[in-house]
């Protein structure tokens, strides 16, 4: 029956989509600093090719941002192939696939129509970014995937592998280090991060990663049918695309193709919905009478296997425009987080918001690992946007990494010298905790580390008396506004235990001219 | 307590065999040998030539490295600085003190410090990373310290300090080359070899600045290098430790050496016409006996 062909069709697509997602990690891993001042590879594309997050990110920008041009090649190209993306190239889509045999198999039972869901989400995405209610980055399946890696799975990889390698050298005889130690030495240059990473929401960003495995349980690809926004916009656009998948419909009592299907494309009639279908050509080779083809044009549009409730649709477009204006309500409107302090170049707060993509990246390339991901510090629409923690890192006075990386723009890209003339926040001493100040013990640890060539923080010697009430000769540190950038590096290295005795605060931040500082006259005016 | 029976300890302690802290105690013999002590000074525009002509007073290289030796190199890559603003050690004396331990016959030499910028960007930037990459070597190993390697020791003769973590090759090396940059300090005027030793510490290294002086020559006590060379090639002059601005630079074209770590401190404490006297670090190290600070009783050989 079956003639021999020579390669099934679906290979090809696994060869694709275990081509992309190599490529993938690649860059994944390659987001980082590699020796030189600017990073050739970086994941970023993965976010530049994604119409979705282009599409929201221009609505909030209000115009379209180029550095998302690539974006609308995938969606021309979806027009003529379908929900390709979906099935050959997506990484998240990959990963469902791969990990098939781990995740629980789907119950059986009658088939749940969630499939509407990804339209009124992708309705509320798109009206409220245009609104000022920019959250495409919380369900976008890149951000979701880089987010949780950055944020998760790679710190905690190198946790694991420092712990296991950490055992092995300090209690395993010399013969076991003869082996470990070199494969040690080669994860770390090939697969493990550089160094050890510390991030907020690392249990969130993993636990949104690994719901959409587990959803798997109900559906094969759960989230790319019913949720993700992403293919809710292909599935728009493939409604006309050119390539069709043609079934005989007088093909007799087998369902294979419906049973093989992983996104439940293929109706009762075993018509196939190009909304739903993403080519993985799976049912090609399951159809015993070779009825099933895909070519390009004939057969008319075909229907959606699903109807959308016309009033949801709306009330979700509602939502989208109204929602907003309550967040226009807030104390947070009125007086920002004075913690909220942004990466260097980002864009003025809304316009920065609007434009995040919350994809990690810069989290990720931050060598200082001095950016963390916002919980509420920016409000619920603000989650997973990228702040400087200076107590836990710092900003490199050198490094321009973070808007390299940033696929939106959202971060400009600075040369090193402009860079160096962007405040984002500006320190302030606690002359309680302060050694010099409080117990008169000698310290200016934050002077030593204080980058700027001339450096912001100085300091003034004083006689104070110590906690012996001996008459001590100390250096107390003190800040030049205006040379401070705000870096946090003095914040990150203050050897008191716990609190810093120096905090950065967005005071100053040079994007917003609201929050300038009192004008002190000439820095060089200080005694 | 010897050398060997110290590394014995690092190995037992190491392979968790043994509570005790490891801990050196300095014999007063190690403190006062070759008095008085020698220095060589060296000016010159060729760098490498200079390292080559304050090593030759001294014995040359074969006096400090024998064949086989486990020989680190330590200089000062703190800061993600170029060659240019005096932050870290100049490439090219870190190069040729490379070079000549191998010539000598070293059976490793190692290159590494603790940074306190971030570490790769402070490697590339202070071109020590592609000055060393020059030399194809195998014995030659320039990495980042590895945080498994932090041995916590006891500073048997320490005032102001009891324990401190230290790199276990610092410790375990035959050889010991300290080679620091001359450069401003803030809290302790001057930086010079013994705050330079705090590259091979690990923990939180801000509370050394508390009573800094003191807990420098404590350091001293367990760090001892077996020779000092101090780049002076160019020296930050304000905004230290790690400048940025040329202005604050000075070129001296200068190269010190010298057994003796207190000695090589205090003799390049004059290059900023300071007195050796105003460096507490150099003081205090002076007052437990483990060098000689005073400029009349070190042999200052002009090279």
């Amino acid at each position: 029956m079956k003639t021999t062909r020579k390669i099934p069709l679906y290979y090809w697509r696994r060869l694709s989509q275990l081509a992309c997602l190599a490529l993938f990690f690649f860059l994944f891993i390659r987001t980082d600093y590699s020796g030189s001042d600017s990073i050739e590879y970086a994941v970023n594309i993965l976010f530049r090719i994604d119409p979705l997050l282009a599409l929201s990110a221009s609505l909030a920008a209000g115009f379209f941002i180029l550095l998302m041009l690539p974006a609308v090649g995938t969606l021309l190209l979806t027009l003529i192939l379908g929900r390709f993306f979906c099935g050959w190239i997506c990484p998240m889509g990959t990963l469902l696939d791969g990990c098939r045999n781990v995740t629980p198999n789907p119950r059986t039972g009658k088939e749940r129509t969630y499939r509407p869901l990804k339209f009124y989400l992708l309705g509320f995405l798109l009206v409220g970014a245009c609104f000022g209610l920019p959250m495409a980055g919380y369900v976008d399946p890149f951000s979701i995937l880089v987010r949780g890696l950055a944020l998760a799975v790679d710190p905690a990889l190198h946790a694991l592998s420092a712990t296991f390698f950490t055992y092995t050298y300090q209690e395993a005889p010399a013969w076991v280090n003869a082996v470990t130690e070199p494969v040690y030495a080669f994860l770390k240059a090939s697969v493990l991060p550089f160094n050890q990473k510390y991030h907020d929401l690392t249990l969130l960003s993993l636990g949104i990663l690994l719901l959409i495995f587990f959803l798997e349980r109900l559906e094969r690809r759960f989230f790319c049918r019913n949720i993700c926004p992403l293919g809710a916009l292909f599935a728009v656009t493939a409604r006309f695309s050119l390539l069709r998948g043609k079934t005989g419909s007088t093909c007799g009592k087998c369902r294979n193709c419906r049973e093989v299907c992983r996104m439940g494309a293929i109706d009762e009639d075993r018509a196939i919905s190009m909304l739903d279908c993403n080519l993985c050509l799976d049912c090609i080779h399951h159809c015993p009478g070779n009825k099933i083809s895909f070519r390009f044009g004939g057969q008319s549009r075909t229907k959606p296997t699903f109807a959308l409730s016309r009033r949801t649709f709306v009330g979700s477009l509602a939502v989208g425009a109204l929602l907003p204006f309550f967040l226009k309500s807030r104390t947070l409107a009125r007086q920002s987080d004075e913690l909220l302090i942004r990466p260097p170049g980002a864009l003025p707060e809304e316009e920065f918001v609007g434009r995040c993509v919350r994809c990690g990246e810069c989290m990720k390339v931050c060598i200082g690992n001095g950016l963390q991901p916002a919980f509420l510090q920016a409000g619920l629409e603000g989650m997973f946007s990228p702040i400087l923690k200076a107590r836990t890192g710092y900003c490199e006075y050198n490094c321009t990494l973070c808007g390299q990386v940033c696929p939106s723009g959202a971060i400009a890209k600075l040369s090193a010298p402009e860079k160096k003339k962007v405040k984002i926040g500006n320190a302030v001493f606690d002359k309680n905790r302060c050694l010099p100040y409080a117990n008169g013990i000698p310290c200016i640890v934050c002077e030593e580390h204080c980058p700027t060539p001339d450096k912001a923080i100085k300091f003034r010697e004083a006689t104070v008396e110590n906690s012996r009430g001996e008459k001590v000769t100390v250096k107390q540190p003190y800040l030049i506004d205006d040379l401070c950038v705000g870096c946090g590096i003095c914040e990150t290295k203050c050897p008191l235990p716990g609190v810093s005795a120096v905090m950065v605060t967005s005071a100053g931040e040079s994007r917003n001219p609201a929050k300038a500082l009192p004008d002190t006259g000439s820095a060089r005016q200080v005694i | 307590m010897d050398r060997r029976e110290f590394l014995r300890q690092v190995a037992l302690w190491s392979a968790g065999l043994s509570v005790g802290v490891p801990h050196f105690t300095i014999g007063e013999a190690l403190a006062a040998d070759a008095h008085p002590p020698l220095l060589a000074h060296a000016t010159g525009k060729n760098y490498r030539d200079l390292v080559d002509r304050v090593l030759s007073p001294l014995g040359g290289m074969e006096k400090f490295v024998r064949p086989g030796d486990k020989v680190v190199v330590k200089p000062n890559i703190g800061w993600d600085r170029n060659p240019a603003q005096a932050a870290n050690t100049h490439p090219q004396v870190v190069r040729v003190l490379v070079e000549r331990a191998l010539d000598a016959g070293a059976g490793e030499v190692l290159v590494f410090d603790r940074t306190c910028n971030e570490e790769r960007r402070c490697y590339v930037n202070s071109g020590i990373q592609e000055a060393l990459a020059g030399i194809k070597d195998k014995r030659l190993k320039f990495f980042h310290p590895d945080e498994r390697k932090y041995v916590p020791v006891d500073i048997a003769r320490g005032k102001a300090v009891r324990r401190l973590e230290i790199y276990r090759d610092a410790l375990e090396a035959d050889s010991y080359i300290n080679v620091p940059v001359a450069k401003h300090h803030g809290l302790s005027r001057l930086t010079l070899g013994l705050k330079n030793s705090m590259g091979v510490m690990g923990g939180t290294r801000g509370a050394m600045h508390h009573n800094l002086g003191q807990k420098l020559a404590d350091l001293a006590t367990v760090v001892r290098p077996k020779l000092t060379v101090i780049d002076a090639t160019r020296i930050l002059l304000a905004n230290g430790p790690q400048g940025g601005n040329l202005d604050d630079v000075r070129v001296l074209d200068t190269v010190v050496a010298s057994v003796d770590p207190v000695a090589a401190d205090a003799y390049a404490t004059t290059l900023f016409g300071l007195r050796p006297e105003e460096i507490e670090s150099t003081v205090a190290a002076h007052a437990m006996g483990l060098g000689e600070m005073d400029l009349k009783k070190i042999r200052v050989i002009k090279a």
